[in-house]
């Protein structure tokens, strides 16, 4: 008994919650399965059929929740690596190939830390206000169109959603800054408000003049209206738009060269000074996370969402071809199927594996049946995926998606990599003196635009 | 035992609460001591709205281990008070009980970003308290690995610059460059950062081969490559609207601060203690000194920017001694112990930072009775207090950063 008392004094919150958890589904787990197999599962399915929308949002949240956490492992890896080559240095490179799983364990190592906070602080606070700010940064995935018909919430104040969302992250700030009992903390909550409150104007106001082109606020029908060339982006329509949204949208994320409520060289680590564990480790991820979210919704709302910058059906049109469709169906080829599932990956492995292990290299056999191994799955993979993209659409869109997001991403990062950061008057000048006019002009214009058009 | 357990009878000893002794008033920064002054009784009393912010010694930014107490109105900074002496060592009462050989290694850590000019001010004094004459050769060396220091330590100053404004790229392209040159001293001197080099009557050894061959690779792009480096920063619009402007410094008041170096020339005076009281071979050698700032006064982009130039003139002053290197010896033939006659020397030398001297006195025994080491970061530390009032937080780091401290020479 001394024994199991001592290891569970010795354990961390986090163990003390985990470790009876695991223990109720190791004893409860193999129960439910017989019960929800007999008689609670058809139960369940009636009551989802029957509420459908609210079955719909919960997969979305999960997913949504799911979704983030990947998503900020890759930025921080590519924020590491990107800067580690922009400043001649190597970056990580000892956990996985390349350092690729380093933000993985990185983010164990926060895990298994000490959930420390200081004495004075605000306990209460202290410990909500990281879940506060992760969880609307998180909230906002949910109206992103990731493709067609791809979408946590087809909302139709999509728009009006993101705003009031997204402008609850400064409260989580500013509590993560008041509750620590820290100066520096302190200071970089309040610039945090200071900075976020002001931007949020310009933000909201650049995309006024894109919703009265649209007529619409849901996200999910502008992503629809910009399908087709590249030309229907609405960057091209809102120019201004898009510059101030971008701007405003750095500071929005406190991003370099606007990431004055963590300057370290001033205010330490600002909010975050007093944090460590996991806690720190939810305002580190909300961070990446928001910028991938500005990212995604520069693309979303400007670079075409989910739509490929060309209109392949319109050129194949052209050439009067029409739109190609890679299908067959697997149960013609009748026994040839079972046949060509066992042996073609054999014949191909060894077929990719020949090569090295004849050729000049002169590899050893397993090495060269390793590398005939990955070259068959790469291959398999290329094939599958062309196939996908070219017959299921939302991977088609995903793909899109994430190779415009990523860009701005990367755009983010290589900012990080040479800008020095402002100081907070010129940043609040620059709000105020000249993003906000630049918008309301760009609204004016808009709106003014839209009335001659339709007057004509 | 009792008497304590009175007072907290309920709390074991390794409850953290034990630490929070009495109000939360008391993590105020504010001495533990009745003001001593009637500046400290000043300082130490707060108006409505203002907070003390106690930033350092264990800073990012405070460039080593200086303390200072801000007293801030929001993000303005109504007031400061810098804390020396957390890195203080007693090193001139060290020097006061070591012979004059051990002297130069218990120098060498105080300027430790180019300690070869720690070294040089007393190896100079101590040459004219006994009365030697060093060889030319030894005199070239002396310069050749001066200059060399100076364009490392002004290289690493851009990039600190840089990094305390939140530029994270050039600290990494500046150490390239120093790197390149700490490993061309090592190749003489044996040692990376406090390379103990100099003696009294000459320099440690010869150049040699490595170092030679070193040497000509990076001459043949430092122009270059500096130039790169330049460009990382000089033209960036944040970085210039950051500098400009900020902590102002008038000839006047840098006259009436003792300020040396480059932070007085960047206020438009041209002192420059190789020209104005001219040492070691310096009279033979062709260089301008490059002042910024006209009348008005200099501000923290005409320090950056100054020290930039002298980069190009230490460049030329190599390309000199490369070319007018004597051969002959390297030391002077001197005793093994020195005793000097009693008397008194004072020598200074232009180091990185500014005018770098050394006071000693002998009473002809192997120690000097009495050794002062006076130090440019220090002096040029005091217009700190005069530069960061009224300016903002980010403002602090700005002009800390641009006048250049190293906090080893501040605090001895």
């Amino acid at each position: 008994m001394t024994t199991v008392s001592r290891s569970w004094g010795n354990m961390t919150t986090t163990g003390k919650v985990v470790v009876p958890l695991l223990l109720l589904v190791l004893v409860l787990g193999p129960i439910a399965t017989v019960a929800i197999g007999s008689w609670i599962g058809p139960w369940i399915v009636g009551l989802a059929s029957a509420n459908l929308p609210i079955v719909r949002f919960l997969v979305a949240v999960t997913g949504v929740l799911l979704f983030s956490i990947p998503t900020a492992f890759i930025i921080i890896y590519m924020e590491l690596k990107v800067i580690a080559f922009m400043n001649l240095r190597v970056g990580p490179d000892r956990v996985g190939p390349a350092g690729a799983a380093h933000s993985v364990v990185a983010g164990l190592k926060v895990l298994s830390k000490e959930d420390f906070s200081p004495n004075a602080a605000d306990r209460t606070v202290f410990t909500w206000a990281p879940v506060l700010v992760f969880l609307t940064s998180v909230m906002t995935f949910l109206i992103l169109p990731f493709g067609p018909d791809l979408v946590g919430m087809k909302l139709n104040i999509g728009v009006l959603y993101l705003f009031s969302i997204g402008g609850m992250t400064v409260v989580g700030l500013l509590l993560a800054g008041w509750s620590s009992f820290n100066k520096y903390s302190l200071l970089g909550g309040l610039r945090a408000a200071a900075q976020v409150v002001s931007y949020e104007i310009p933000l909201t106001l650049s995309v006024v003049g894109l919703i009265l082109l649209a007529g619409t606020m849901n996200v999910y029908t502008l992503g629809l209206q910009q399908s087709g060339w590249f030309t229907n982006w609405y960057v091209f329509r809102q120019p201004l738009g898009a510059l101030i949204f971008f701007i405003a949208s750095i500071a929005e994320a406190n991003r370099t060269p606007f990431d004055l409520t963590e300057a370290d060289s001033e205010i330490v680590a600002g909010f975050a000074t007093e944090y460590s564990g996991m806690r720190f480790g939810f305002l580190f991820f909300a961070e990446y996370v928001n910028v991938f979210l500005v990212s995604a919704l520069i693309t979303t709302f400007f670079f075409g969402a989910w739509n490929a910058p060309v209109d392949i059906n319109a050129i194949l049109g052209f050439f009067n071809i029409a739109p190609i469709t890679i299908s067959f169906e697997l149960g013609t080829l009748g026994i040839a199927l079972l046949i060509a599932i066992a042996v073609l990956p054999l014949i191909l492995t060894l077929a990719l594996a020949a090569p090295f292990y004849f050729g000049k290299t002169q590899r050893p056999a397993w090495q060269a049946l390793v590398i005939g191994f990955i070259l068959f799955n790469l291959v398999g993979i290329g094939i599958l995926g062309l196939i996908a993209y070219v017959n299921v659409p939302w991977i088609a869109g995903i793909t899109w998606f994430f190779l415009k997001a990523f860009a701005f991403v990367f755009v983010f990062v290589w900012m990080r990599g040479t800008f020095p950061r402002v100081r907070i008057d010129q940043l609040m000048g620059f709000a105020w003196k000249w993003l906000l006019p630049a918008a309301l002009l760009n609204l004016f214009v808009t709106a003014a635009a839209i009335i001659v058009v339709k007057s004509l | 035992m009792t008497a304590s357990n009175h007072h907290q009878p309920h709390l074991s000893s390794d409850d953290p609460r034990i630490m929070l002794d009495g109000e939360i008033g008391q993590f105020e920064s504010v001495p533990p001591y009745p003001p001593r002054t009637e500046r400290e009784a000043e300082f130490y009393s707060l108006r409505d709205g203002e907070m003390f912010l106690n930033m350092g010694p264990q800073h990012p930014s405070t460039h080593g281990v200086l303390r200072v107490v801000l007293k801030i109105n929001g993000e303005r900074v109504v007031d400061l008070d810098p804390v020396l002496g957390y890195l203080h060592r007693g090193v001139e009462k060290l020097c006061e009980n070591s012979d004059y050989h051990h002297i130069i290694s218990q120098v060498d850590p105080l300027e430790y970003v180019s300690s070869l000019f720690t070294e040089w001010a007393p190896v100079m004094a101590f040459e004219k308290l006994l009365d030697v004459t060093v060889p030319r050769r030894a005199e070239y060396i002396r310069v050749l690995t001066g200059e060399l220091l100076r364009v490392s330590s002004h290289a690493l100053y851009q990039g600190w610059m840089a990094l305390d404004l939140g530029g994270l790229a050039p600290i990494l392209y500046s150490f390239i460059e120093r790197d390149e040159i700490v490993e061309m001293l090592a190749a003489i001197t044996g040692q990376r950062m406090l390379f103990n080099y100099f003696r009294i009557g000459g320099v440690n050894g010869d150049l040699n081969h490595e170092f030679m061959s070193r040497l000509g690779d990076w001459m043949s792009r430092a122009l270059k490559e500096h130039e790169t480096n330049i460009g990382l920063l000089n033209e960036n619009e944040i970085f210039v609207r950051r500098m400009r402007g900020i902590g102002r410094v008038d000839r006047d008041m840098a006259l009436k601060m003792a300020v040396t170096g480059p932070n007085i020339r960047a206020a438009g005076v041209p002192f420059d203690v190789r020209r104005a009281h001219p040492y070691s071979v310096y009279p033979e050698l062709d260089f301008n000194i490059p002042v910024r700032g006209s009348n008005g006064g200099g501000d923290s982009l005409d320090r950056y920017l100054l020290r930039l130039d002298e980069v190009r003139e230490s460049l030329k002053i190599i390309d000199q001694c490369l070319h007018n290197m004597p051969d002959g010896p390297i030391m002077a033939r001197l005793p093994r112990l020195l005793r000097p006659r009693p008397g008194r020397a004072w020598a200074a030398v232009e180091a990185p930072r500014g005018l770098y001297g050394t006071y000693a006195i002998s009473d002809g025994t192997d120690q000097p009775f009495r050794m002062k080491i006076h130090d440019p970061s220090f002096v040029n530390m005091q217009l700190v207090g005069q530069l960061m009032k009224n300016n903002l937080i980010a403002d602090t780091m700005a002009v800390m950063a641009s006048l250049d401290p190293v906090m080893g020479g501040i605090d001895k």
